[in-house]
């Protein structure tokens, strides 16, 4: 794969974090290794090591299976919404740059509107609108993501929209599906692969906020955020309870970014790359 | 009589940033089918603008606001977009000066060929439109993506695809200032020899008067947003009546016996935020008077030529 032999080690480890990480919960969670989630099993927060290699919570709930239940819950929930936010962002984007006029000044009004709010605050605000939970949490992290990835996409498609392939493509009497489909979407297509890896990380980080601050997945369901919300209570007595989901948090969102970055050099070579 | 194409008094403006820059003053241009007409101008002559203007191309910042271009008699600015669409389709040909950017770098060359046979061709059809345009190995252009064209290749694809369409009419707006100059009459040759086999009518958008007075059949001079001069070519570059276009000859290189020094043209093009008051040119004219400063000049039509000048009757009196 030649994209593979151009990147750099820092673009490298970042996707392998990833696959690792995802693998390892795929894996855990296909197989239920470590065993149920919800089940209380154990002693109360028994340490890491020997049965229960990740220790257990206030339950008695085995840590492992919990994690990977947790990281399944973050990561699905948040490509899900990044997935919605993509869609969305490219049909409101490519309307505000390629179309414009009044279309475009509507959509970038009102996408200015939602990234004037504090993130957080918007999430709560959601939350409390639709009551807490999963949909809560991925309505949030859409809202949240789609400011900046329409004006992106719009700016790249105000470029793409005066490229001569498109007049070419007006000329030779395409209507807009084909346009859209043919032209707009592929050309934008790095743009937006690139912006919803950082959407991923902000929605990792959502969750994670959303969730601590208990608007985000509820009880008895797992997620990183919910992980650290439970185990913060018992932050002294029973440290490993934050600290391994708050280092799975960080390798996910920090691997993410890193690969962001080596996709965006790829795809969207810079002049200033290509004079070095 | 219906003429193939029509342009009568266009004014364009364009907004931008509170400002208004009028691009178009007043440019009128009648073509018939067949004809082979070069447009010359400098950067800012509107010579773009007009040609954008025939295929209803105009960008959003742009707004027509007075004239009428009309294609086979249909009014351009004023059909609904499906007429639109299919006049565009039907009639109209387009070839841009960036080769490699009038190609979709996402798409195989092959099919974009394909997209622009749309409804009149299969894939069977493609190889056939790339060996017209004269392209060594078509088989492997088509597998090819943009990037991996030469810039002579790419404009020649380009070229295929404005043809695709068998077009009543071809807009090259200077297809070969981004090529070597050894490939420019190559392409320049595909061009004409094209539009000659399928009767297409070429409009040409330059600003180099003696590459265009060599092929095309008819010459339209434009300065300022109008039409200065329109006649044969050989007559205009042999005895231009228009200040300008006088100007024009004497600034090109090449023409001229050894020792005997380019005259360049004082001043600089204008830039007009309204209608120009008087000649355009004036400013910059050796022969300009009073009048040319305080009224626009009308059009005056001599032997087969059109001139906008003041001075055009004189000159024509004066024998010159």
């Amino acid at each position: 794969m030649t994209w593979w032999r151009e990147s750099d080690w820092l673009t490298r480890s970042g996707l392998v974090c990833l696959a690792v990480l995802v693998l390892v919960t795929v894996v855990g969670t296909v197989f239920g290794i470590g065993g149920d989630p919800g089940a209380m099993v154990g002693p109360r927060l028994a340490p890491p090591g020997g049965e229960y290699l990740l220790g257990t919570d206030q339950l008695g709930r085995s840590m492992l299976p919990r994690l990977f239940e947790g990281i399944g819950t973050t990561l699905l929930l948040s490509t899900l919404a990044v997935l919605v936010t993509a869609v969305l962002a490219t049909l409101l984007g490519i309307a505000a740059g390629y179309y414009g006029g009044w279309l475009g000044e509507v959509v970038m009004r009102l996408v200015e509107v939602l990234y004037s709010f504090p993130t957080i605050v918007l999430a709560i605000l959601v939350a409390a609108v639709a009551g807490p939970g999963q949909a809560a949490t991925m309505c949030s992290i859409i809202l949240i993501t789609i400011p900046l990835m329409t004006r992106v996409v719009r700016a790249s498609a105000v470029t793409v929209a005066e490229r001569d392939y498109v007049t070419s493509a007006v000329i030779s009497g395409a209507g807009w599906p084909r346009i859209l489909m043919r032209h707009l979407v592929p050309n934008l297509s790095g743009t937006i692969a690139v912006q919803g890896t950082y959407a991923l990380s902000v929605g990792i980080l959502v969750e994670g906020g959303l969730s601590f601050l208990g608007f985000g997945v509820q009880p008895p369901q797992s997620s990183l955020g919910a992980l650290i919300q439970q185990g913060s209570t018992y932050l002294l007595t029973a440290p490993w309870l934050v600290i391994v989901p708050g280092i799975v948090l960080i390798v996910a969102i920090l691997a993410i970014n890193v690969f962001g970055d080596g996709l965006r050099d790829g795809l969207e070579p810079r002049e200033a790359r290509s004079l070095v | 009589m219906t003429h193939l194409l029509q342009i009568d008094d266009l004014v364009v403006d364009y907004a931008s940033g509170g400002r208004t820059v009028r691009a178009l003053d007043g440019a009128a241009l009648t073509v018939e089918a067949g004809e082979t007409v070069g447009i010359v101008g400098e950067s800012g002559s509107g010579k773009s603008t007009l040609g954008s203007a025939i295929g209803g191309l105009l960008p959003g910042a742009a707004k027509v606001v007075n004239g009428a271009v009309r294609v086979d008699g249909d009014d351009v600015n004023a059909l609904g977009p499906k007429r639109l669409r299919a006049l565009r389709r039907e009639r109209l040909g387009y070839v841009f000066q960036e080769p490699i950017g009038s190609l979709d770098p996402t798409m195989r060359v092959g099919k974009q060929v394909e997209l622009a046979l749309r409804g009149r061709g299969t894939k069977a059809d493609v190889l056939p439109h790339l060996d017209r345009v004269r392209l060594k190995d078509p088989e492997r252009v088509a597998r090819s993506y943009p990037h991996q064209l030469s810039g002579g290749m790419a404009q020649r694809v380009a070229i295929a695809m404005a043809m695709a369409g068998g077009p009543e009419i071809l807009i090259a707006d200077e297809p070969t200032a981004a090529l070597d100059s050894q490939i420019r009459e190559e392409v320049l040759g595909v061009i004409f020899s094209l539009a000659a086999e399928s009767g297409t009518t070429i409009l040409w958008l330059s600003h180099d008067l003696p590459a265009v007075a060599k092929r095309c059949s008819r010459v339209v001079v434009m300065y300022g947003g109008r039409v200065v001069e329109s006649g044969s070519a050989s007559e205009v570059l042999a005895a231009p009546r228009h200040p300008y276009t006088a100007a024009l000859v004497r600034a090109v290189p090449g023409e001229l016996a050894e020792g005997e020094r380019l005259v360049p043209i004082p001043g600089q093009p204008p830039v007009l935020d309204g209608p120009s008051r008087g000649c355009a040119f004036a400013p910059r004219c050796p022969d300009a008077h009073e009048a040319c400063s305080a009224d626009r000049p009308p059009l005056v039509s001599v032997a087969e030529r059109d001139v906008l000048c003041h001075l055009a009757e004189e000159t024509v009196g004066a024998g010159r």
